[in-house]
């Protein structure tokens, strides 16, 4: 945690070099459930991965939680604590297919993990129980949020500035629309499948 | 492009229209509770994978921790603290918190070679039509429900039972209905899961299932029945090893590694009309029409073939991509021993008249393997059959049968060999060899008997063996839909002048192209 909150206050010096930081604020519509809004990396800017190894378990014949969001670089522990066999495979990141991937299999109890490099959604699956499903969105930046099941969302500690913000819901296309920061900022998305 | 992908572009351009559909929300019973797909227990439904396997040996529930991947949660029979109170209260148990049921319907779709018009030519002006075979044919096949689970203290439940036969409302019939009791050995302090019993009634545990079979067309030998060629032999027993039993079963191991044993005592079943026979009027009466009961005994030991020791132990296999289905290889036996009845009007030696019964020891044996590595599923079945013959004895002077003398023993012999290749997870290739040796099916088929001849021509056996090749492609649409296509590659027939022996045709194959849709939901 504490590493977190020192990678987004090196964020926020690399961005906005001493600027002020303002919020984006708005709503996901067109969707039901939690979506994810995130501010895409203005070019050129890098922003150094957490330390911390968020969990995903499998427990119950699903992905829990079956929503993850992370920044780019960060490792995903992988955790079985069911009792019957299971597997973790994508298909893609970002849609992009090259980069599927399969970590085999492994017994209650054990983890297995993987460093998420490239940006995109990471449709989780298990080719035994091919009902089960979950989601990592690997983000560029540290300024993402998940929305409340209404769609409301708010990203704090943005850097004044202008950016390309995404939103992102399974299932649905996902849109970006310029969005420029200074102080409170409103953002709202309309999603379609 | 690759040949494979060039194949698998073909099949779905054809099948476009049935293929493309929306997601499928009918799922059955075991899917409905436990939020899971088929393909959890199924590789091509019904047949089972190794989880599937597990499943069922535990008593229709998960090996481990079930009540966690149970979605639906059960309704209480009472409180579990009620078990310090026995005997005082009831054992408490439980039952599914949704009704578990399921149900199965499919279709058939016919076409039969040119070939046929060897036989039809032989009743061109039948009337009523039943001695012609249409080149192809619609066939409304099974509506089947079915129910089982687990009602908790390790009993579990299933019954099944055809609603619909062929499209007609009354021709349905009970399949299995049973109560099994699980893993009883740990009241014995015996081996977890040796010691299992079954009661009601039930498909024997057979090496591989007739009653839930993937193929649309039975495995011949288990529905291979021994009777006798008249005039020849009195052997009249239509008992089959896919026949439904009732009695008792004990059993123990797992179908999904090491031994797995089953001992049955089960009704007498060889299809003689109750309290019937040769010129005796049938009775109301007991359906076994006798005291003894009937014999089978299975066992089989399967050798988990992975390099891995603890995947081999697991129910499932590590793969380097996913858990799957063990390389194994199982050996396995089976023996079953009855006594087919049959009952003739005699007489006695002073002329009175009496009921002869001759009780015909009979016994099945037989021995099969079956071989998985990855994708593929190699089986196989052995079968000896052979029937005690009694011919009647008729004194000079006497009009009726005083007893019986042993004759020939009249006995069959076959098996098939099947092929499993899974292409896809929804594309399952299959190649059959069926063969049925038996001498008394092609003498009985040919018409001996002068004195009763049949009524019409009708097809015979060329010869004592029949082989059958039958290679088919299963799709499963969803998981709980499937098509199936099986091209039957038939035994050669002839047809005869009803009882004169004097063929009518020369040897053919009506070779047949099936069509199957069924779904479960």
């Amino acid at each position: 945690m504490k590493c977190s909150v020192l990678a987004v206050i090196l964020a926020v010096m690399v961005l906005g070099l001493g600027a002020s930081a303002g919020t984006i604020s708005g709503k996901v519509s067109g969707v039901n459930g939690e979506s994810v809004v995130y501010v895409e990396a203005p070019a050129g800017k890098m922003f150094p991965a957490p330390t911390a190894h968020p969990l995903i378990d499998q427990k119950g014949l699903m992905f829990q939680p079956h929503l993850t969001v992370i920044q780019v670089g960060t490792t995903v522990d992988f955790l079985n604590s069911d009792t019957v066999a299971h597997n973790v495979f994508w298909t893609s990141v970002g849609g992009n297919k090259k980069l599927t991937h399969n970590l085999g299999t492994w017994p209650k109890g054990e983890k297995r993990s993987f460093k998420f490099d490239n940006p995109g959604a990471v449709p989780l699956l298990c080719n035994v129980h091919p009902e089960m499903s979950g989601y990592i969105v690997v983000v560029p930046t540290p300024y993402f949020v998940t929305t409340d099941k209404t769609g409301e969302f708010k990203i704090e500690n943005v850097p004044d500035g202008s950016y390309s913000v995404t939103a992102w819901h399974e299932g649905a296309k996902n849109q970006s629309k310029p969005v420029s920061v200074a102080g409170d900022t409103k953002a709202d998305f309309t999603l379609s499948k | 492009m690759h040949p494979r992908q060039r194949i698998v572009r073909i099949l779905l351009s054809i099948s476009a229209v049935v293929f493309i559909s929306d997601a499928s929300y009918a799922i059955p019973a075991f899917s409905r509770m436990y939020g899971t797909s088929c393909s959890t227990c199924h590789v091509d439904f019904p047949k089972l994978n190794d989880f599937g396997k597990a499943f069922k040996d535990a008593g229709f529930k998960f090996p481990k921790d079930d009540e966690g991947f149970i979605k639906v949660p059960p309704v209480m029979l009472g409180a579990p603290a009620n078990k310090e109170l026995f005997p005082h209260t009831i054992w408490p148990g439980q039952i599914p918190g949704v009704p578990p049921i399921g149900l199965r319907y499919n279709h058939f779709f016919q076409v039969v070679s040119q070939n046929r018009n060897s036989f039809n030519l032989q009743s061109p002006t039948d009337p009523a039509g039943q001695q012609f075979i249409p080149r192809t044919d619609f066939q409304t096949g099974l509506f089947s429900i079915f129910t089982a689970g687990n009602f908790g203290s390790d009993i579990a439940f299933w019954v099944d039972d055809d609603i619909s036969v062929s499209g007609a409302n009354s021709n349905g019939g009970l399949g299995d209905a049973y109560l099994r009791f699980v893993n009883l050995s740990r009241l014995l302090k015996l081996p977890t899961d040796s010691v299992n019993l079954r009661v009601g009634q039930f498909e024997l545990d057979l090496p591989f299932s007739q009653a839930r079979s993937w193929n649309l067309s039975g495995w011949d030998i288990y529905s291979q029945a021994n009777i006798g060629a008249a005039g020849v032999q009195n052997v009249n027993n239509a008992f089959a090893l896919s026949n439904a039993a009732q009695g008792v079963e004990i059993s123990g191991g797992h179908h999904y590694g090491g031994y797995q044993y089953s001992l049955a005592i089960v009704n007498q079943n060889t299809g003689q009309p109750v309290g019937g026979g040769v010129g005796v009027s049938p009775q109301v009466a007991f359906t076994s029409d006798s005291n003894f009961k009937d014999l089978y005994a299975r066992f089989q030991y399967r050798f988990n073939l992975e390099r891995d020791p603890a995947s081999r132990r697991e129910i499932q296999a590590a793969g380097a991509t996913g858990p799957r289905d063990h390389t194994y290889l199982s050996l396995g036996t089976l023996y079953f021993y009855g006594r087919s009845v049959q009952r003739f009007a005699g007489q006695d030696t002073s002329g009175s008249g009496l009921v002869l019964t001759a009780r015909e020891p009979f016994y099945r044996v037989g021995a099969d393997f079956n071989f998985n590595y990855h994708a593929l599923n190699l089986f196989g079945q052995f079968l000896y059959g052979r029937d005690q013959n009694l011919l009647p004895i008729m004194p000079s002077g006497a009009t009726l049968p005083t007893g019986f003398a042993t004759g020939s023993a009249a006995h069959f012999s076959g098996g098939f060999l099947e092929a499993d290749y899974v292409v896809y997870p929804w594309m399952v290739a299959i190649m059959r060899w069926d063969r049925v040796n038996s001498t008394a099916d092609m003498l009985s088929g040919v018409g001996a008997d002068q004195n009763a001849p049949p009524a019409n021509s009708y097809f015979s056996p060329f010869s004592s063996v029949r082989n059958r090749y039958t290679p088919g492609i299963q799709f499963l649409i969803h998981a709980n839909i499937k098509t199936s296509f099986e091209y039957q590659i038939r035994p050669k027939q002839i047809v005869y002048a009803p009882g004169t022996n004097i063929p009518l045709t020369g040897a053919f194959r009506t070779n047949s192209a099936v069509v199957g849709l069924e779904f479960v939901y």
